[in-house]
């Protein structure tokens, strides 16, 4: 009996679900609403609808994997449990004094955000660690047990612990945990040492408050979609994605909710590094073009660029993810004029509805999308395969009503504005992540997905002067898709804020066992062995008086004097490699331990394109006029993506109609489509 | 090109060349924060990166701290004076950071400057400034309220060459590092500084190439009238009017004030600040000189009339600053200048008061500044030499719709505060106590945001500290009947039998063993009459202590 994976990815609007069966290598594909009341049935339905339309059986299913917006979308739309919090005397309002700033540099009503611990729901109680660990003063465990009567009074489900230099010496904050659950049994913890165990005070107990603000939510829902997976016969545990690119059990995201934060962009990171192992291109750019944003994420080496620190609607999230850089623009984003005269685009967007004015469902403002139409590069009658209808006209008018008097141009000058505007903007996002890692975004492959991405990514890759684009062949699913391609994995760490000489050697490893084991057991819950798993080893070092770090990896968890000299040796040249200088007389310090577990996973092959077609001629639909940069109108072919042969070469001009895009070839490329049915464009 | 006017451009290419433009000083930002050493740079942004057009006008600016947004203004203009178009030549960079002499605002910040060739003629500039730790004068950090000359706050650079013809001018290197107490730090962000300029200089050369040079200027010219215009119609929508102000820093002794007058004349889409009968310049620091006045007014300006608008040239065309030479707000050389952002703070709340009476339904009361303290001395655990620079945020004033903002930097000041598990780590210091100080806003219809208050215990025996604040004896004031802000304060052991208030200003006061400085910072003031305040805001007061 051959297994059959499963990966649903919950979006705002749609909920995409793909169905992988490896005795035939065959997939499948079910789109449905997300629901806006029970956020798990949409999830179930998906599941189930998608067994019903392939015909197989729920018992088969070895491998499921869910990508959720559920912790994204409480944070941001401020609709998380009420949350209190135990911490050190003297220092109950780090959540609010943050980092001292205003949010917005000029727009003074754009307030700091409400702490998601309110002021009367924060405790303090008499203890106090030092930096080295020291206890300065003990645990008042008579003011923990009045702390938490009050707490019981204020109708909070969740309970955040958060001490002073806990990462250096947990003791106290355990004991008023234990405390805690002793006389309230049934509420949810989250313990600063144990989410976050690293030093700087705001970051680790904004952290750790936003977890435990989180936990009652995502419990109740992994409830029901453990519950409604077992009722419908699947028998092996589900799993879901995390911002690190990693699969894990239910049981270790009602700990960690936090960690799901980009949970469905991560998996269109983890697919698009899947496809490219299958077409051996290992440097990429993704670019996820939407409605509403674009995210861009730089996968080196096939390995994607991670982040340790991100902030989720003004609070800062200490936790890895894959570094997804998210700009707030896409193919609904509004064009309007400024008060100066000037041609600008976005940030407001026209949304999922009424969408843009060529949709005509009511939009009034022109989008990227209208400009794309009025210029021919989308279809003019319909798009979704002809599911839904378009009206130029509607799109020409808004354009004319609004644009075309305020900017003194013509049509035709103020929709390709709205193109050049918009490129000119992820040109901008594409730069800045590659200048931030030190690369040249010209030696890398753009890898266009999402429903607008592959209709801007020529245009990007043009002026930039990137010679290769990549265009899978469903760039609506890669999320959906990259959830198959998950392997189980967990990220671990630990501060060591101590020197890098040879009598701290001692302290250092003993950190590496306190993360050993804890990677161990995490391990023996999440895939009941430790077999077959990678322990990645990392250690962040900087130059004493520095305050970011380099993370270095290490070969294993027991340092010795030869192998600190190696490592500090390794530290200068990445410095230099990375910052373009080295200090080699400076004392060099060692900040945090981290370990990565690793439980690697056969991926499924990836679905190659069937083409029953072996003439180009005959994937050729119709022609119409489109426009171009630097060309203005020419009469273009518009090919049928399905029926486009596998291994043939044209030029540009062209457009290929899809499903769930459309790809806008300039004249400036040639287009290659592999025996995969990937689409390859040359500059 | 006399033949065309920026008035053909076309506004969308205008807008995409301003994008361009706006990446490329972003790169330069990047490229300055990756590459920098010190954590005031790297972690805190404490940094801006800019464009120029040929005559030194600003057309695209990345800025991190607002202080910035003036910093640049009439830089490159400096560089022109002193070596004349001629004596530039490619793979040259200036630098320069006395305020009197084409540097920023105060000795810290260092400009560098680098001209943009295309067929060999100088096209454009590029520059980035950039807050450095320490660069001499007579206290660790080369900031406080106590110097009483430029000189004393540090080593002086006008406009001279750091790089010539592509190759580092190590000499003057070597003179800049020898007079910095962290000359390693120095080292290493000088050099990012140089690599921001070498990514901007190449960026804008593409530019250039792409579309010749008559074509770019043209739109840069144009995108600048743009910018202008847009300014220019916020501003006409306010009704023209005269409106005036004074408020007070601190003077040269304890309890002494000057004053800064500001008149508001409002005009057809233009603003005439005039300061005129503001106080004569003060011995100590708390000066402003001239390019961080235009700063704090364009801050300010900016968050009243159009938060969003791009920052160049064009919208500061609007804005007209009068002040006579040797007062407090266009101080001459050698006045003090190393606290101007305590200072500005002031000046902000003057400017906000004028813009208030012209747009009441914008109204913001006035605003507690941060305060300064550098502590200094030998770490027992290292016994090395420590400066521990750091500032505390006081609370913003309340605004005619919502109240002020608790513990944040106000007006153009804005670098955020240093964790304290990582200063305890690195300082013979423990904080006791930090948190929001209760009941310091002033009490209103919308209260003003709270200071703050933290207490440092000392744990070395040689410790000095140095203070700099305001608004310690001059209240943020509340609006339309609304409380003043509590005022701050710097106590000595508090709650103890010799406890006592500590000055205003001081430099190195001796801090023994075990003491502890308290630091409370000023709250901001409110807006409207406590009467006025609604039952669930009242309510939540009473409950969380604000």
């Amino acid at each position: 009996m051959s297994a059959i994976l499963i990966g649903i990815d919950t979006g705002g609007t749609f909920t995409d679900v793909v169905l992988c069966d490896l005795s035939s290598n065959y997939y499948t594909y079910f789109k449905l609403p997300t629901s806006t009341g029970k956020p798990s049935q949409a999830v179930l339905d998906g599941i189930k609808g998608i067994l019903e339309l392939s015909n197989l059986p729920s018992n088969r299913v070895e491998f499921l994997v869910l990508g959720t917006t559920l912790g994204t979308n409480a944070v941001l739309e401020g609709k998380c449990s009420n949350t209190g919090m135990i911490t050190t005397t003297g220092f109950g309002d780090i959540l609010e004094l943050a980092r001292q700033r205003k949010p917005h540099t000029f727009n003074l009503d754009i307030l700091k955000p409400t702490p998601i611990v309110k002021r009367d729901c924060r405790m303090e109680v008499s203890e106090r660690i030092d930096y080295e660990g020291k206890e300065l003063l003990p645990l008042n465990e008579e003011e923990v047990i009045q702390a938490v009567a009050v707490l019981r009074t204020k109708n909070v489900e969740a309970v955040a612990i958060c001490m002073m230099h806990s990462y250096a010496n947990p003791t106290h904050e355990k004991r008023a945990a234990e405390i805690l659950k002793e006389i309230w049994p049934e509420v949810y913890v989250c313990v600063s040492s144990e989410i976050m165990p690293e030093f700087r005070e705001f970051e680790r107990f904004s952290t750790t408050a936003v977890n435990a603000s989180l936990m009652p939510i995502m419990d109740r829902y992994l409830v029901e979609f453990e519950a409604g997976v077992v009722d419908m016969g699947i028998q092996i545990q589900p799993r879901v994605m995390q911002s690190n690119g990693g699969a894990v059990t239910p049981k270790a995201v009602r700990l960690a909710p936090v960690n799901t934060f980009f949970s469905g962009p991560s998996g269109g990171v983890i697919g698009a590094i899947g496809l490219g192992e299958q077409v051996g291109i290992h440097d990429l750019i993704t670019f996820d073009m939407g409605g509403t944003s674009t995210d861009v994420c730089l996968i080196k080496d096939g390995v994607p660029v991670k982040k340790d620190l991100r902030e989720i609607a003004g609070f800062p999230v200490r936790t890895r993810t894959i570094d997804i850089h998210t700009i707030g623009a896409g193919g609904g984003s509004i064009a309007w004029v400024d008060a100066g005269g000037l041609l600008k685009v976005g940030p407001m967007s026209a949304g999922a509805y009424p969408g843009p004015v060529a949709y005509g469902r009511g939009g009034t403002k022109a989008t990227v999308t209208d400009a794309n139409v009025i210029l021919g590069r989308l279809n003019p009658k319909s798009i979704l395969g002809g599911r839904m209808e378009i009206f130029p006209e509607l799109a020409k008018n808004a354009i004319k009503d609004h644009l075309v008097p305020a900017l003194k141009v013509n049509l035709e000058r103020a929709a390709s504005g709205i193109l050049e505007i918009i490129n000119v903007n992820m040109m901008g996002a594409v730069r800045v992540i590659s200048i931030e890692q030190g690369i040249d975004a010209r030696d890398f492959t753009l890898l266009a997905f999402g429903g607008a991405g592959p209709l801007h990514a020529a245009d990007v890759a043009l002026n930039m002067g990137i010679k290769h684009v990549l265009i899978p062949p469903r760039p609506g699913l890669l999320s959906a898709i990259g959830l198959l391609h998950a392997d189980i994995c967990g990220d671990f760490s630990v501060t060591r804020l101590v020197k890098a000489d040879s009598q701290n050697i001692d302290y250092i490893n003993k950190g590496f066992n306190e993360l050993h084991a804890r990677g161990k057991a995490w391990l023996d819950s999440e895939i009941g062995s430790t077999s077959d798993a990678q322990f990645v080893w990392n250690i962040d070092v900087r130059y004493f008086g520095q305050n970011s770090e380099l993370s270095l990896p290490i070969e294993d968890s027991c340092l010795d004097e030869n192998k600190l000299n190696l490592l500090l040796e390794q530290y200068h040249i990445n410095h230099t490699e990375f910052y373009g200088y080295a200090m080699r007389d400076q004392v060099i310090e060692i900040v945090n331990l981290r370990l990565m577990v690793r439980a690697l996973r056969t991926h499924p092959p990836v679905e190659r394109f069937k083409s029953s077609n072996t003439e180009l001629d005959k994937s050729v639909v119709e022609s119409r006029q489109v426009w171009f940069f630097d060309y203005g109108y020419v009469q273009t072919k518009i090919y049928e993506r399905n029926l486009l042969p596998l291994n043939c070469e044209f030029n540009g001009p062209a457009i290929i109609e899809q499903m769930d895009t459309t790809t806008v070839v300039p004249p400036q490329f040639r287009v290659k489509n592999d025996e995969f049915g990937f689409l390859h464009l040359y500059l | 090109m006399n033949n065309l006017s920026s008035t053909d451009i076309d506004p969308i290419k205008s807008e995409v060349i301003a994008r361009y433009l706006v990446a490329t000083s972003e790169e330069m930002a990047a490229t300055l924060m990756r590459t920098a050493f010190s954590p005031n740079i790297k972690e805190r942004g404490d940094c801006s990166t800019a464009i120029f057009d040929r005559n030194g006008e600003i057309t695209a600016l990345a800025h991190r701290i607002p202080m910035h947004l003036g910093s640049m203004v009439g830089v490159v203009s400096e560089v022109i004076k002193r070596f004349g178009i001629s004596g530039i030549q490619p793979g040259d960079m200036f630098m320069a950071n006395d305020p009197y002499n084409g540097g920023g605002t105060h000795l810290p910040d260092i400009n560098v400057i680098s001209p943009v060739f295309f067929d060999n003629e100088i096209v454009a500039f590029v520059a980035n400034i950039a807050h450095h730790a320490d660069i001499g004068g007579m206290v660790p950090g080369s900031e406080a309220a106590v110097c009483t000359s430029i000189f004393q706050e540090g080593i002086r650079i006008p406009p001279v060459r750091i790089m010539i013809a592509g190759k580092l001018n190590q000499d003057l290197f070597d003179v800049l590092l020898l007079n910095s107490r962290t000359p390693e730090e120095r080292v290493g962000d000088l050099k990012a500084q140089i690599a921001a300029n070498h990514v901007g200089v190449k960026s804008v050369e593409l530019l250039f190439k792409k579309y010749g040079i008559i074509q770019t200027e043209l739109i840069i010219k144009a995108y600048l009238d743009f910018t202008e215009k847009r300014f220019s119609e916020a501003i006409k929508k306010i009704p023209n009017g005269t409106f005036e102000a004074t408020d007070y820093i601190d003077g040269d002794n304890d309890g002494e004030l000057a004053k800064i007058f500001a008149k508001l004349t409002i005009e057809d889409g233009k603003l005439i600040f005039d300061f005129t009968t503001t106080d004569r310049q003060i011995k100590t620091s708390r000066n402003i000189p001239h390019r961080a006045v235009l700063a704090t007014i364009y801050t300010v300006c900016q968050s009243f009339l159009d938060p969003s608008i791009p920052a160049n040239a064009g919208y500061y065309r609007t804005i007209q600053t009068l002040a006579s030479l040797g007062t407090i707000v266009n101080p001459v050389s050698p006045a003090a200048v190393g606290c101007r952002s305590v200072s500005c703070a002031v000046l902000g709340d003057v400017v906000a008061s004028v813009l208030t009476q012209a747009m009441p339904n914008k109204a913001l009361a006035g605003s507690g500044p941060h305060h300064l303290f550098i502590f200094s001395g030998t770490n027992p655990k290292t016994d090395s030499f420590f400066v521990d620079y750091e500032t505390l945020a006081g609370g913003m004033g309340a605004r005619s719709n919502h109240d002020g903002m608790d513990a944040v930097r106000v007006h153009a000041s804005g670098a955020s505060n240093l964790p304290i598990e990582a200063l305890e780590h690195v300082y013979p210091l423990r904080v006791e106590r930090y948190e929001l100080r209760n009941y310091s806003g002033g009490t209103g219809e919308f209260r003003g945001g709270m200071g703050v208050i933290r207490d440092y215990r000392i744990l070395g025996d040689d410790i000095v500290v140095s203070l700099s604040s305001e608004r310690q004896n001059q209240p943020a004031a509340g609006i339309l009947g609304g409380g003043h802000g509590a005022t701050g304060q710097f106590i000595y052991n508090p709650d103890q039998p010799d406890e006592r208030k500590l000055p205003s200003a001081a430099s190195e006061i001796n801090m023994p063993r075990g003491s502890v400085l308290r630091i409370c910072t000023p709250g901001g003031g409110a807006y409207g009459e406590s009467s006025d305040r609604s039952d669930g805001s009242k309510e939540k007061d009473l409950l969380e202590r604000r």
